[in-house]
């Protein structure tokens, strides 16, 4: 329902930097997602925007409206907590009204909107009940009625599902995002499980010591990573160190060739990746296809190996090989990981896409493995 | 038959156990109840011809305006606390005070301090800026004696409270002072009841304080009783006013708990 923005938000505790000239704009309804390791600045960052936490530095607008100096009341948001916080001495309806009834809301008004706010959330019939005699999936549930009760512009969730177990989280996870979407309220959302990001984000806001790293849809982030942080944080990848020594072919066929771990490969150019630059080379587990002996056909690269170590994991198996002496993943799933857990000694593997992602003085500092 | 003849023994060892130790629970119960027996005798006891109970007819005659006093005095003086210890407790937790620790130590003071020397620094610090000739005086001297025995629960309670509770409150809409009505009070209502239990029953059964600070014409129900020993010794009629006391503190324990608030105000946990 509001177009947030946060302009160049800074936060710092005395010397540790909690947050670093973060900017983000988010649309009407968009659903973002804070995703970044533990420390890096995911809260801080969220209850700046609820006005828990002021910035040292920076602005927050909701549409048109710069919400800065507001306090938390007055800006008219929703905020489910890692717990759900309800008042232990309020009734499940007593707590869905709260907001309501804190504004001087007549009673039949609390009322109506707390039965509809129940059914909404799937829990009619429990408005009675004391938080204590609900389950924490319950609770957490209420507590997202609770906010949605007084229809905020932004709402906003800090690891609300950490704290269940997985089932409940994968299921919980949707019924947010359906509230979401019929309720068409803008939210930003903080997590450090990937899964839970990719599964309910419009997009992704990748964080990491204070600042964003890449702000990006899915399949952006996943894809194309514009640094080793987002390349190594998201999903597994195997980096290599590397310098462009030269390109060939031409048009759609052009190749950036890197000489990267005492292999010559050859990747995709990337623009503003030249001749002669220090680069990251990042090949996904997935991407590496165990080949027939003798066959290389279709693949940029083919590079001989040894299988050190297979790691059978269910849907997928994972083998660790080393090329050139260096160790890569190799993820491989459907039915020839079942040939593949029975063999050892050599192979050759053959993939395509590789990122290049260059070293610039600022980047974290390469893999070693 | 191996298993039980195995057993017998630690069974054995477990019931002598039993009984000694409820053979303690017991010899300590006697030891602390006895002096509470023999000033219930004592008060029963028969002088000049007249029966025991009537010693008790006293209490509510010529004692009775002891008694008042002592529920005047209690009342207010636990109000004063209240009004000092709810907001005192709530900055020292909730705000970053400098030196709160010291700060928290140093107002723990009057408990350290035996009372006679509180009544003696009281009059010295007080008696030249006003005449300590009415009664807010000793209800001041009282609350300053009490008062760390509300704040340390309170403070206790305060800390025991996430602050997440606030901040969701503050979220949903609430001004701070909602926030601290309808849910921060109601949520250390067992520490604010401890409180006020503790320093009613230290505020009605104290008269060293009282000695000091009380107008000559404001006598409490424990300084009645200390007066009466001084002079008389311990005549059975005093012994009866003792009693009383006795039992209205040990009454207003029992029925804080069962009476008083709401179910969170009530100190449920403690009895
Ligand atoms: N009140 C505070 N005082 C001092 N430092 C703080 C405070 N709050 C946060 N920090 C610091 O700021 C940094 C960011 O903290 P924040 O809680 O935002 O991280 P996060 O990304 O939410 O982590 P997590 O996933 O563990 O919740 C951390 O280094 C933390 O130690
Ligand atoms: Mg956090």
């Amino acid at each position: 329902m509001a177009i947030v923005h946060l302009v160049s938000v800074s936060k710092r505790y005395g010397a540790t930097v909690a947050v670093e000239d973060f900017s983000l704009d988010i649309a009407d309804g968009e659903f973002v997602t804070l995703l970044g390791p533990s420390g890096c600045g995911k809260t801080t960052t969220l209850r700046i925007v609820a006005g828990l936490v002021e910035p040292t530095s920076g602005r927050i607008r909701f549409d048109d409206q710069d919400v800065t100096d507001l306090p938390p009341r007055k800006r008219n948001i929703g905020f489910v907590f890692q717990t759900p916080a309800l008042f232990p001495h309020l009734s499940v309806a007593d707590n869905i009204g709260f907001g309501l009834s804190v504004k001087k809301a007549r009673k039949d008004q609390i009322a109506a909107r707390v039965d509809e706010m129940l059914t909404m959330v799937g829990l009619s019939g429990y408005g009675a009940r004391l938080p204590a005699q609900l389950s924490g999936g319950q609770q957490q549930r209420i507590a997202l009625a609770r906010v949605l009760a007084t229809d905020p512009r932004v709402l906003l969730f800090d690891e609300p599902l950490s704290a269940l177990d997985k089932n409940l989280r994968d299921s919980l996870k949707y019924s947010i995002l359906d509230l979401q979407r019929r309720t068409r309220k803008t939210a930003i959302y903080v997590t450090h499980d990937q899964s839970e990001a990719f599964a309910i984000s419009d997009r992704i806001v990748v964080m990491n010591a204070g600042h964003a790293e890449q702000i990006g849809t899915q399949t952006d982030i996943y894809l194309h990573p514009q640094t080793p942080f987002v390349a190594e944080f998201i999903g597994a990848n195997n980096g290599l160190p590397g310098k462009v020594t030269g390109t060939d072919g031409s048009g759609d066929d052009e190749r950036s060739v890197v000489s990267a771990g005492g292999l010559t490969l050859r990747a995709r150019p990337r623009a503003g990746v030249g001749p002669g630059d220090e680069v990251l080379v990042y090949l996904r587990p997935e991407n590496l296809v165990v080949l027939p002996d003798g066959d290389g056909a279709g693949y940029d690269n083919v590079v001989d190996g040894t299988i050190e170590r297979v790691i059978f994991e269910g849907p997928t198996a994972q083998l660790r090989v080393d090329v050139a002496g260096r160790e890569l993943r190799v993820d491989v799933s459907g039915g020839r990981r079942l040939e593949l857990i029975q063999r050892h000694g050599r192979v050759r593997l053959g993939f395509n896409d590789l990122t290049l992602i260059p070293v610039t003085a600022a980047a974290a500092p390469p893999p070693t493995s | 038959m191996t298993a039980m003849t195995l057993h017998r023994p630690r069974l054995k060892a477990r019931r002598l156990t039993d009984i000694l130790s409820h053979g303690y629970i017991w010899f300590c119960l006697v030891l602390f109840v006895l002096p509470f027996v023999a000033l219930l005798t004592q008060s029963l006891g028969e002088r000049g011809g007249t029966s025991g109970i009537d010693n008790y007819a006293d209490v509510f005659g010529s004692f009775g305006d002891n008694l008042l006093w002592s529920f005047k005095i209690s009342g207010l003086a636990l109000l004063v606390d209240l009004a000092v210890c709810l907001p005192a407790a709530y900055a020292l937790v909730r705000y970053p005070v400098p030196g709160k620790r010291v700060i928290f130590s140093l107002l723990q003071l009057p408990l350290y301090v035996p009372g006679a020397v509180i009544g003696l620094s009281l009059l010295m610090t007080y008696t030249f800026v006003y005449p300590i000739e009415f009664m807010w005086g000793l209800v001041l001297a009282m609350s300053v004696g009490s008062f760390p025995l509300m704040l340390t629960p309170i403070v206790v309670a305060l800390k025991d409270l996430p602050l997440v509770f606030e901040e969701a409150a503050e979220c949903l809409g609430a001004t701070k002072w909602q926030a601290y009505r309808k849910i921060v009070f109601p949520l250390i209502g067992p520490g604010v009841s401890a409180g006020l239990l503790l320093c009613f029953i230290i505020v009605f059964n104290e008269y060293l304080v009282t000695l000091f600070v009380a107008p000559p014409d404001l006598e409490t129900a424990p300084l009645r009783v200390f007066n009466l020993v001084r002079t008389n010794g311990l005549a059975p009629s005093t012994a009866a006013l003792a009693v009383t006391m006795q039992l209205i503190s040990f009454v207003a324990v029992l029925a804080f708990f069962r009476l008083f608030g709401t179910r969170h105000f009530k100190g449920t946990y403690i009895l």
